[in-house]
């Protein structure tokens, strides 16, 4: 099977660099006779690619230990569920993985394509070119069908910390948003190379870009999740280095998506549009660059290898290059209209996508700032969280109130009477809802900025939708309603999307400037009074299980009102591994969470716990649901147009782009 | 006034108060980050510091307190030791031999008293290499 697996990838390694050699020199060389050959080619490698990512899931389900990998990351008395997440683990597996989704995106993209002209075909051999890249590493410096120098009878095992459902997940999901957001940056780059700059590419583009939004945005969440539930220090969120490599591509895909929209209503933001397109991209070589390299210590990545200078090699070409491009074309990119008002749509879509940029300048300089410290310090440096949170905090409650004005506005034309008479009231009930909270008790003046703006952004949205919906359905009746909310779909997913970026908003605010915390030891039956709460240790419990020891300690959790809660954090010792996790309990509510964490026991019951309370965490899941649920919406396909040239477009239009002299010979 | 030139000079008073914003939270919140041996030749300089020191916690000096809350160990660089005492939350993996970094003050009498430790990664990208191939440990 390893055999297989190896000619497999070689075939697919020489296959794909004709696919992507092919389908560039019939475009851009116009040797369009190599369509064909060059489609077929990308089939074979993608074939290639699975042969061999089913060979390795394989030997991980069966426990192969022959496979050097398997070895390295999976144990006899590890679930198989388990064994077959260690696919993505390691340094080779994961690299197949990535280049496994590029390759199947690249096929359903093509597959997909309404454009039957040249774009489609070259941003598919940029696609291939790019999938040539990770095969070449996965030959040459990370192969994962590699065998061990010694026969082996059991492996080193997973790491504890790495069996967690969230992480059965998380890293799938983080490669297949890196894949995606290829498919934005072929797009630009294609029509910078065939001078095809209208907009026909951002309306290939958008649903793609929503797409890998909305996967990448799914990582970051359940990287988030995994942090809160598996870390046991009860944040979510660290200013990791490796977490920011994923947050940068994230906030340049979001102005991304925005750019792109003022280019389809307003002609504009063009420049900006097509360079994100390809810093986006080039961000996600940035991120694998910064896990892989080595050049961080980092809650996600010890390992030092040369795999990630290379994905820094990348995205210097591919940023070198986009610009030398986007500076080539300047002339195509001039803004068709100009800006009638800064109180026009898109004056604040403007807004908001430098601000966009600016918390991306910040997460990179603060990344950067260790490594690059030492030549102007002379000894390096490191910068904590409060360089983060200093900025991020007034820049997002500036983004979240052009986010929550947004409905009330219009593309190219100030705000209409009954617009304004909107805003007034959303405004009016926003003040309302912030006195409401300051009197309530809420003193921070950012939480109480941060509730008033979340409120206008819900009654904005209400007032927009009802306004919308009013003009264009005109007769009122139900029907003619139904249809105004199925031709704004676009346009209502993205008001979900900034809903849920209210509420995302309200909970880092609450977890982060209410979060409580307490170190306390307590005996067998004692109890104490705290956060509102009566939390009293009912008894420690010791058992034994087949790969592990547990000890459990039973808190009985009682609020001052409703119902009371058994939490059981607990830490486990792995046998095979030897070594300790803790296993966090929480009682979750839309007010706050209680998080406990079990440190030791100290004898005769007595034990040593840490306790934390985090206001409104709850919104911060919600709001991320929401938003992904509104891309989900705004992404979904409108129904299929007939071209100018006819007929109906398919994968068979590919062969539209072969003059008719050449089919017939 | 156009409104390119309202939006181009609210974008310069904005990337100036961040800019501000940043070096105010940088300037409360920097360490160095030196090795063992660094902070072992250049105790005198660093003395007082906030530091994030990295090393290999040496084998035999390892002693944890029963409730978790406090580790006292050696940390080895290529030449170096440094005593270190760190209080706070220990990792759940913290064993001796290991690659860790401590964050914390150095102290005149050569002790880095730690508030952060922090230690190897889950097994990311690279197995452990000390391990014996084949030997389950009991």
């Amino acid at each position: 099977m390893r055999i297989l697996g190896e000619v497999a990838l070689l075939a697919a390694f020489v296959a794909g660099g004709y696919a992507a050699f092919a389908c560039l020199a019939a475009q851009l060389a116009r040797r369009t006779h190599l369509v064909r050959s060059g489609v077929a080619a990308a089939g074979a490698a993608c074939l290639g690619l699975t042969i061999t990512l089913a060979v390795l899931a394989w030997a991980l389900v069966v426990k192969d230990f022959q496979f050097e990998y398997v070895a390295q990351y999976t144990s006899r008395e590890l679930p198989w569920h388990y064994s077959l997440s260690a696919l993505w683990v390691g340094q080779a597996g994961s690299l197949l993985l990535w280049t496994w989704l590029a390759a199947m995106l690249s096929l359903v993209y093509l597959a997909t394509s309404r454009d039957a002209g040249p774009r489609p075909l070259v941003a598919f051999g940029i696609l291939w070119a790019n999938v040539s890249f990770l095969m070449a590493i996965l030959v040459f410096a990370a192969d994962p069908m590699k065998t061990g120098l010694a026969a082996r009878s059991e492996g080193l095992g997973l790491s504890p910390l790495l069996q967690h459902p969230s992480m059965l997940i998380h890293p799938p999901v983080v490669f297949l948003a890196y894949a995606a957001w290829t498919i934005p940056f072929a797009e630009a780059a294609s029509a910078l190379l065939l001078d095809r700059l209208d907009a026909g590419w951002t309306q290939a583009a958008r649903p793609w870009a929503l797409f890998s939004w909305m996967v990448l945005g799914t990582g970051l969440w359940l990287g988030a999740d995994w942090a809160y539930q598996e870390l046991g220090w009860g944040g979510y969120w660290g200013w990791d280095p490796v977490e920011n490599g994923s947050l940068l591509p994230w906030l340049t895909g979001t102005a991304l998506i925005h750019a792109l929209m003022a280019w389809r209503h307003r002609g504009g933001l063009k420049k900006l549009a097509v360079w994100l397109a390809i810093l986006t991209f080039g961000l996600c070589n940035f991120a694998t660059f910064l896990t892989r390299s080595g050049i961080f210590s980092s809650v996600h990545a010890f390992s030092q290898s040369p795999i990630g200078w290379m994905f820094l090699g990348l995205m210097a070409v591919l940023l070198l290059g986009g610009s030398g491009l986007v500076y080539y074309r300047r002339q195509r990119l001039v803004p068709e209209r100009p800006l009638v008002s800064v109180l026009a749509r898109e004056s604040v879509v403007l807004v908001s996508v430098y601000l966009l940029l600016l918390l991306a300048a910040v997460v990179l300089a603060g990344t950067l700032y260790t490594p690059l410290s030492p030549l102007f310090a002379g000894r390096m440096v490191q910068i904590g969280p409060a360089f983060y949170n200093n900025v991020f905090l007034p820049i997002g409650v500036l983004l979240l109130a052009a986010t929550a004005v947004v409905p009330l506005l219009r593309w190219g034309a100030v705000p209409r009477g009954e617009q304004w008479k909107a805003m007034v009231v959303s405004l009016c009930v926003a003040g309302g809802a912030a006195g409401a909270a300051a009197a309530l008790g809420l003193a921070h003046p950012a939480a109480i900025a941060v509730t008033g703006l979340a409120v206008l952004c819900v009654a904005a949205t209400v007032a927009g939708v009802l306004l919308d919906v009013r003009r264009r359905s005109g007769a009122g009746t139900i029907p003619a309603i139904l249809l105004a909310l199925r031709t704004g779909r676009r346009q209502y997913g993205g008001y979900l999307v900034h809903l849920g970026i209210a509420c995302v908003a309200i909970g880092i605010a609450g977890s982060s400037l209410g979060t409580r915390r307490l170190e306390v030891d307590l005996d067998e039956g004692e109890s104490i009074e705290w956060a509102g709460r009566r939390i009293e240790n009912v008894r420690l419990v010791q058992r034994e299980e087949p790969d592990k020891l547990v000890a459990e300690v039973e808190l009985l959790v009682a609020p001052a009102r409703g119902r009371p809660a058994l939490l059981k954090p607990a830490r486990h010792y792995h046998l095979l591994q030897d070594q300790w996790t803790t296993e966090v309990a929480i009682h979750s509510t839309w007010g706050g969470d209680f998080y406990t964490i079990l440190h030791a026991g100290l004898g005769d019951g007595r034990v040593a716990l840490t306790l934390i309370e985090n206001p409104l965490m709850r919104w911060i899941w919600l709001g991320g649901g929401l938003a992904l649920a509104g891309a989900a919406v705004a992404a979904l396909p409108l129904r299929r147009r007939r071209t100018r040239q006819g007929g109906r477009l398919g994968s068979h239009s590919r062969l539209a782009a072969v003059p008719a002299r050449r089919r017939a010979a | 006034m156009r409104p390119h030139t309202k939006l181009a000079l609210g974008a310069i008073v904005l990337a100036g108060a961040a800019a501000y914003l940043a070096y105010l939270g940088a300037a409360t919140s920097w360490r160095y980050y030196v090795l063992v041996d660094e902070c072992a030749s250049s105790r005198t300089e660093l003395v007082g510091q906030r530091l994030r020191v990295s090393g290999r916690v040496a084998a035999g000096s390892l002693a944890l307190a029963a409730d978790r809350s406090r580790a006292t160990f050696r940390l080895c660089g290529q030449h170096a030791q440094v005593p270190v005492t760190c209080r706070g939350p220990i990792p759940d993996n913290l064993k001796e031999d290991m690659e860790v970094v401590v964050e914390g003050t150095l102290e005149t009498s050569g002790t880095l008293r730690g508030d952060k430790l922090m230690t190897r990664c889950a097994s990311k990208y690279e197995a452990t290499a000390s391990r014996e191939a084949g030997t389950p440990r009991r």
